[in-house]
Parts: structure tokens; sequence; C-alpha cells
């Protein structure tokens, strides 16, 4: 398994030349890069983006001696894309990536993680704590509830994935993975020009943006919702948790604002430094990737010498 | 007022369903598919036969609901387009349609469901047919 199934536009192959490579997780064909070597940092995206999110901090990163591994979630980037709704699970996905660090034996892990890849990547952490070191969390969340107030409003979020308004407006018409992005950054001018067709070529048709629309479903927002247990679960375990922690978040973030989410992680995991905030909106990687990567750095470079 | 009218039993010789869009979960809003079992009689009905409306461009499309079991009735829905059986369809005209379709449907569903909000979110993302449904 080599050869990718999507094409990435010319433009678009210079700022990503890693080889891509290829693992079966849960049957499904899940990408990822795997550069440098030393201490491995696994970097996790979230809906609608791939890999392509850290195509900054990937080379930093490297550079400064760690290994760094970035899967496409199942659904996403150049990974095997299900159409079924049923075929997403929370669950699921967290055993898609728990799959990609066995196979790789992946140990002393630092994790760093973006939206969906917060519930997603946090839950594998929490339920393989031996193989992590450390842990970034970026523009997401961990607990049940309250939900963002971002995520409570009809318009334009609850109208965007309700019943067949989310394969209409997420589907057909590639509202989040084309719009939704430039939307969420702050530098729209520069994302337009150096980045946006790397996320809408990776998803050329209405059935390849399933997942756009199934995870905004996956978000609880009322008591009963389904994952309810989950997050309330992830939420227990990383009060839990004595792992070294940065918080880093965008300034302008308008989806998890960082007065209350970033601030709550602080609360929650009263180990972390930071939060360290950076020129962005939720997608706070496009406006300061090297930003970020040298925030991250800075982290691993402090733990290396308290011999953590 | 809608565009998009009820229809029993319309002409379906020569012609083919061209699949169009198909929704999987119903019931993340329980409000969609309350409106559905009210609007195709879907208690009665069950899945004896799909429910059929008219848009605006005159095409008839078939809703064929779907059913899961250990979930309540229908689990989910498909959208077809009733069009010449040997004829590719004009893509635009169908969206057209399609999305009269939707503003009917979120009409029906009412509540907290506001067409003035699905207009809005379509104005945000630039959805072509605003405005022609």
């Amino acid at each position: 398994m080599t050869d990718p199934v999507v094409e990435l536009p010319p433009d678009i192959r210079g700022e990503w030349p890693f080889p891509p490579r290829y693992a079966r997780v849960n049957g499904w064909r899940m990408h990822y890069i795997d550069e440098g070597s030393g201490d491995p940092v696994v970097l996790l995206h979230g809906n609608p983006t791939w890999g392509f999110l850290y195509r900054a901090v990937i080379g930093p990163l490297v550079a400064s001696g760690r290994r760094v591994v970035v899967p496409d979630m199942v659904g996403f980037g150049l990974s095997e894309k299900p159409t079924r709704e049923q075929a997403h699970t929370l669950d699921g996905h967290t055993a898609n990536l728990t799959a990609l660090m066995r196979q790789l034996d992946l140990r002393r892990i630092t994790l760093v993680c973006h939206d969906w890849g917060g519930p997603t990547g946090l839950s594998f952490a929490m339920s393989n704590p031996e193989r992590l070191r450390a842990l970034v969390i970026t523009s997401t969340w961990a607990w049940p509830l309250p939900p963002a107030e971002f995520h409570m409003r009809m318009f334009p979020w609850r109208i965007m994935h309700a019943p067949l308004l989310g394969p209409y407006l997420l589907g057909r018409h590639a509202a989040l993975a084309g719009r939704g992005v430039y939307l969420s950054v702050v530098d729209r001018e520069r994302f337009r020009r150096t980045a946006q067709s790397a996320y809408e070529a990776v998803l050329p048709d209405p059935a390849s943006r399933l997942l756009t629309w199934v995870w905004p479903r996956w978000i609880p927002l009322e008591s009963g919702d389904r994952a309810v247990e989950r997050f309330a679960w992830l939420e227990r375990e990383l009060g839990r948790s004595k792992l070294p922690v940065s918080i880093i978040w965008g300034r302008e973030d308008e989806v998890f604002d960082a007065v209350t989410f970033a601030q709550r992680f602080k609360q929650l995991l009263p180990q972390a430094e930071g939060p360290h905030l950076v020129t962005g909106k939720h997608f706070l990687q496009e406006d300061s990737g090297p930003e970020i990567a040298r925030l991250v750095i800075q982290f691993l470079d402090r733990l290396d010498l308290r011999g953590v | 007022m809608s565009t998009v009218t009820v229809v029993r039993d319309p002409k379906l010789a020569g012609t083919r369903q061209a699949f169009v869009l198909s929704e999987d979960r119903l019931g993340h809003y329980r409000e969609f598919r309350e409106f559905f079992t009210r609007t195709f009689d879907l208690d009665r009905v069950g899945l004896s036969q799909p429910g059929y409306v008219t848009a605006p461009s005159g095409h008839v499309y078939t809703l064929v609901f779907l059913g899961r079991s250990g979930e309540p009735f229908p689990s989910g829905v498909e959208l077809y387009a009733v069009v010449e059986a040997l004829e590719p369809f004009d893509e635009p005209t169908v969206d057209r349609d399609v999305w009269a379709i939707l503003r009917w449907m979120v009409e029906g569903v009412g509540g907290a469901f506001k067409v003035e909000d699905l207009d809005a979110t379509a104005r945000l993302y630039r959805i072509p047919a605003l405005g022609g449904g």
C-alpha cells in the first residue's frame, strides 16, 4: 500500500513533500507520514482538515531531533473515506488511532491535538498512558457539557449538519471543507492562495465529505446525547492524569474561545503550562504554524532538561 | 408560500429515478423524522410506498424512506429526481429543486428550525441555489 489514492494539486505537492505511508486499522486504510528520528511527536488534526494542517510544524520538529508521525483520520485527507454514516463513531476513531500507534509501537509519545484530534487523541492517551510522554492541546474540548456556545447556535452550526441539510450543504456544496476553513483563519488571503486547495482536493466529491457533517453530530448538546458518557470518562481520566501538558490557543478562536476553553483545560490539568496565545482563529496552525512549532520544541526541550 | 407540493401516484412510465441525496440519520434531530412521518402518513404507510413531491421546475422527486433494526422508523431517507429514462438531467435545475425541497422541509419542521437561518447559512457559504427556491 504505497500509492496515494488522491492526487494532490501540483502547487500543493511542494508544500507536502512527505512520502505517503499506509496502515490497515480496523479494516480501513489509514494514511500517515513518519519523518525523522527520536522521541515521537504525533500531530492530530480534526474536521475537515488533514495532516497538511501541520505542514509548518513538521520540519522544525524533525530538525530538533524528534520523530514526527502525522496520521490522517479515516474519512479525511489521504485515508480511506467510508461512505456510510454508521462507519464513523467516536470510539471507532479512537480505536483507529490506537491501532496505528500500536502497529508503529510508538512510546514516549508527545501528542499534539486539534479539534476532533482532541477527543480521539486524548481518549487514546488516557487508555494507553504507558505510551505517552506529554500532551499539547490546541482548540478542542474534552468534557460532555456544556458545549461551545458556537455549537448551540442554530445559525450556522446546527442548520449545517441537520438531516438532509448536512449532506446538501457540507456534502454537495463543500461548505465546511471549502469556505468553512477559510472563514476560521485570520489571514484569509494567504490561506486562499496557499492552502485552501489542499483541503478541497482531498474531499473532491459529495460522498467523500461524509465525515464533515457526521463529526458535528457527535458533539453532545444535551445530557441524553450519545458520547456523553465517553466525554464524562475522558474528563474524569484527564483530571487524574499527571502527564506534562502544554496548552496553545488561538487568540481569535471563535469556536472554542480561549477564555472559556483554554482556561477550562488549565483547571482540569493544573500542571499544564500556558495557555500560550498565538495569532489564530479555530485553525490556528494555519496562521501560526512556525510559532506553534517553536512552542512545542521549547516545551519538549524543557522536559528533556528535567529528564522527563 | 411553498412551491413544493406532495403528490400521489405520479406518472412514472418512461422515467428513471436519479439519485440525488441521502440521509443515514434522519432522527439526528427528531423533529425532522416527525415531519416526514406526519407529511407522508408513515405510521400507516410504512415501507409500502415512497413519498412524492413536485418541485419548482415541475420535476417530481421521490422520497424513499429507510428502516433500520432497533431504530425508530424512518431512520433515513433517499431523494431521487424523476427524470426522462435515457436523458441526463440539468444539474443546476435539480440543485435549485433540492434547495426548494429543503426549504419546504425546514418550514414544515418548524419550531427552532427557521427558513431564515437556513437562508443565512446558505448566504454565508455561498450556496448557488440561494434565491432560486
